[in-house]
């Protein structure tokens, strides 16, 4: 568990309404500090430099996919730590394995609950290494 | 055609060189005893009469003890052969026992015979030379009238005339006359000259009878085979008249058929084709034959290969192959996708004379197949992501965090919310029905405890419990049976029962669950109070779409899928589900799983 408590998100997707429930719930209901990266060829810049604790990548985006872009954050030694949680609105569970294989933190399904949001990210904070 | 007057052939009834030796012994034996006793009446009359003569004429005061002996001795031997005649005559045994009957009366022909063999001897020497010459002469009728009488068994006569000039010839023999001594000498031979007379006319007879049977049980064969051969022409008969018949329905169907039928030889010209494969590609029965076209013809180039490949598997397997999915070309050119079945004709020998392709066109249904793909993969992605937001939005505004509402405004609110979620209810079900019923719902099956899942469960839909004012409590103890399921899709079942018993359960109620071990599989109980499942809706409970009330889904929410979806579901898992009555009102719904044992 990490010692901090979660504050610091980056948040990738192209989807501007849902951009903006996210960022709505985390900083309101969660009190977090989100960034939110609409393009996702922009993002591993953008993550450099805002230095999150967690980054949440969306699964379908135009130009490059989020497990595109998760295999490019491991190339890059700056970001390749950082914690990663999918949100995603198709993932059978067979690909949500091998994300996790690959690495990733945690998967979260759309729709997801605004509300619920936090607490779930929170959720698996608390059960990285 | 069979003609109808077919003269059986001579192969057929003979039996062998002879045609006697088709005759049955024992018929024969049977008829050879009753020609003997037929005979004995005659005898019988025959005797008493020349005895009673005899008796007459041999009286005199020296000897009539022993004459009167001798005629005490006929009539006791004659009441004997009396009574043997009455016995035959009145026995229902005859055929079964003829050899017994013959061998009584080779007695009673022996005793016969004894009888007058012992006047010879006894009266002979005693009496005076007319009387020997009257008795001589006696003998020897007595002796030759054995001859038709016996004549049906050599045996019982030579038996018979032995008896008699046996100890008359031994009284010739040494009476000390030179003249008697020759005729001792002569007798033997003329006895033997009678028995070889008697051995040929029994032959006769012999031969006469097997003859009669042989010809009577001949005509019998023939008679019957006659019958028989009637009875299978009128089969045969028959089975032409079906076999036509079957076959003009066989070729209405294939020229009616919806489907095309193609028919083809060996080598994979066609023969002939029906309507429905006429509209298909455009060409005419007539025209395809005529052209001698392969049925490559019909066969878009590109299939080629995999054509060949295909017919030459058929023919060399000769088994019919299903399914077959071919591009087809018509005669205006347009492309089809057909799909074939196709069966080999075999003869007799193995060989095939001609195969029969029946095919649809299923381009239509191919485009419908890929066209609903894109739709579920649409509904999939396209509808879910603006139903993200939309109920996002919601549940924030709805969460208090943008500051208190005005309850109109958060009940509106609460209706938006609610309805945005069934719709995203009925698209999950839409797309987890699509998904089973296309064979691409894999499981992940796990080892999972049963008491913890459905502690889980109860949790996890406590929401639905307060909104519809229920409680959720196990009923009884909760077993830690183990058992080999996708935890998730079981999990979904768990919610779809516990959300329906909470639907309609009255407010205030409980909703039981409960957990029974049945051996070698678990039940799982979920109680509701509940109106019951009315009758007219109990045969389609567990189908698409299907609610007791639709009003029902309008007030409480609900897409009319979710049993079908547990159903199969559950199915997947080897599992069952059903419904009872419960007792008290209400229905329980529940679902069995095979329990996990450890290999």
């Amino acid at each position: 568990m990490p010692a901090q408590p979660l504050n610091r998100i980056c948040y990738v997707e192209d989807d501007e309404d849902i951009q903006k429930i996210v960022r709505m719930a985390l900083e309101r209901i969660g009190k977090m500090t989100v960034e939110v990266i609409g393009d996702p060829m922009l993002a591993i810049e953008a993550i450099k430099a805002f230095k999150p604790e967690l980054v949440m990548l969306d699964w379908m985006m135009p130009g490059m996919d989020g497990p595109t872009l998760f295999r490019k954050m491991k190339e890059v030694p700056e970001v390749r730590d950082l914690p990663v949680v999918f949100i995603t609105a198709k993932a059978s569970q067979r690909e949500l394995n091998e994300l996790r294989a690959l690495g990733a933190a945690g998967t979260i399904s759309k729709p997801f609950s605004p509300k619920d949001l936090p607490v779930q990210l929170r959720a698996i904070w608390q059960s990285l290494p | 055609m069979i003609p109808r007057s077919a003269a059986p052939s001579p192969a057929v009834l003979g039996r062998g060189s002879d045609p006697r030796d088709g005759a049955d012994p024992q018929r024969v034996l049977a008829d050879r005893v009753e020609q003997l006793y037929s005979q004995m009446p005659l005898g019988i009359v025959a005797t008493l009469a020349i005895g009673g003569i005899a008796t007459y004429e041999l009286w005199d005061q020296r000897t009539r003890d022993l004459v009167l002996f001798w005629w005490g001795l006929v009539l006791l031997v004659t009441a004997a052969r009396a009574a043997l005649y009455f016995g035959y005559r009145s026995s229902k045994d005859k055929l079964p026992e003829a050899a017994q009957w013959l061998r009584w009366l080779g007695i009673s022909a022996l005793a016969n015979g004894v009888n007058w063999g012992f006047a010879g001897a006894v009266f002979f020497p005693s009496h005076t030379d007319e009387q020997q010459v009257f008795l001589a002469f006696l003998l020897a009728g007595i002796a030759s009238a054995g001859i038709p009488t016996y004549a049906a068994s050599w045996p019982m006569f030579a038996l018979y005339a032995g008896a008699i000039v046996l100890p008359f010839t031994y009284v010739l023999g040494t009476f000390g006359n030179r003249l008697f001594a020759e005729i001792a000498v002569l007798v033997p031979v003329f006895w033997a000259a009678n028995v070889a007379i008697a051995y040929r006319l029994n032959q006769v007879f012999y031969s006469g009878y097997r003859l009669r049977h042989a010809y009577g049980r001949l005509t019998e064969d023939y008679t019957a085979l006659n019958k028989r051969l009637e009875q299978q022409l009128v089969e045969l008969d028959e089975a032409q008249r079906q076999v036509e018949a079957s076959g003009r329905k066989l070729a209405l169907f294939a020229e009616r058929a919806p489907i095309a039928v193609l028919e083809l030889d060996a080598e994979g010209r066609i023969q002939q084709i029906n309507h429905a494969a006429e509209n298909l590609f455009g060409w005419t029965s007539n025209e395809l034959v005529e052209k001698n076209a392969p049925v490559k013809f019909l066969i878009r180039p590109e299939f080629h290969a995999d054509f060949d490949a295909q017919w030459q598997q058929l023919i060399a397997s000769r088994a019919p192959v299903a399914h077959l999915r071919i591009g087809n070309s018509r005669r205006d050119g347009l492309e089809v996708v057909c799909e074939w079945n196709v069966t080999p004709l075999v003869n007799t020998e193995g060989g095939v004379v001609g195969v029969i392709a029946q095919g649809q066109d299923i381009t239509r249904q191919l485009e419908a197949e890929q066209l609903k793909k894109e739709f579920t993969s649409t509904l999939s992605h396209e509808l879910r992501t603006p139903l993200t937001s939309i109920i996002g939005s919601l549940q924030l505004i709805n969460s208090g965090v943008l500051g208190e509402l005005d309850n109109d405004v958060a009940e509106l609110i609460g209706v938006a919310e609610r309805n945005s979620q069934r719709l995203l209810d009925l698209i999950n079900d839409i797309l987890d029905i699509e998904k089973i019923e296309s064979g691409k719902l894999t499981l992940e099956p796990e080892l999972l405890t049963l008491d913890e899942l459905v502690g889980e469960s109860l949790v996890l839909n406590k929401g639905f419990a307060e909104r519809f004012q229920v409680r959720y409590e196990p009923r009884g103890t909760l077993l830690p049976v183990q058992v080999m399921a996708d935890r998730k899709r079981l999990l979904q079942v768990m919610t779809n029962l516990l959300s329906n018993a909470a639907k309609f359960s009255p407010a205030g109620e409980a909703v039981e669950v409960s957990m029974d071990d049945l051996g070698m599989r678990v039940r799982i109980g979920v109680h509701d109070h509940g109106p019951g499942i009315p009758e007219n809706f109990r045969s389609r409970i567990f189908g698409r779409f299907a609610q007791a009330d639709s009003s029902a889904t309008r007030l409480k929410g609900g897409t009319g899928l979710g049993l079908a979806i547990c159903k199969r579901l559950i199915e997947l898992m080897d599992g069952r589900i059903g419904y009872a009555d419960r007792e008290g009102g209400g229905t329980v719904f529940f679902f069995e799983l095979p329990k996990h044992t450890a290999a």
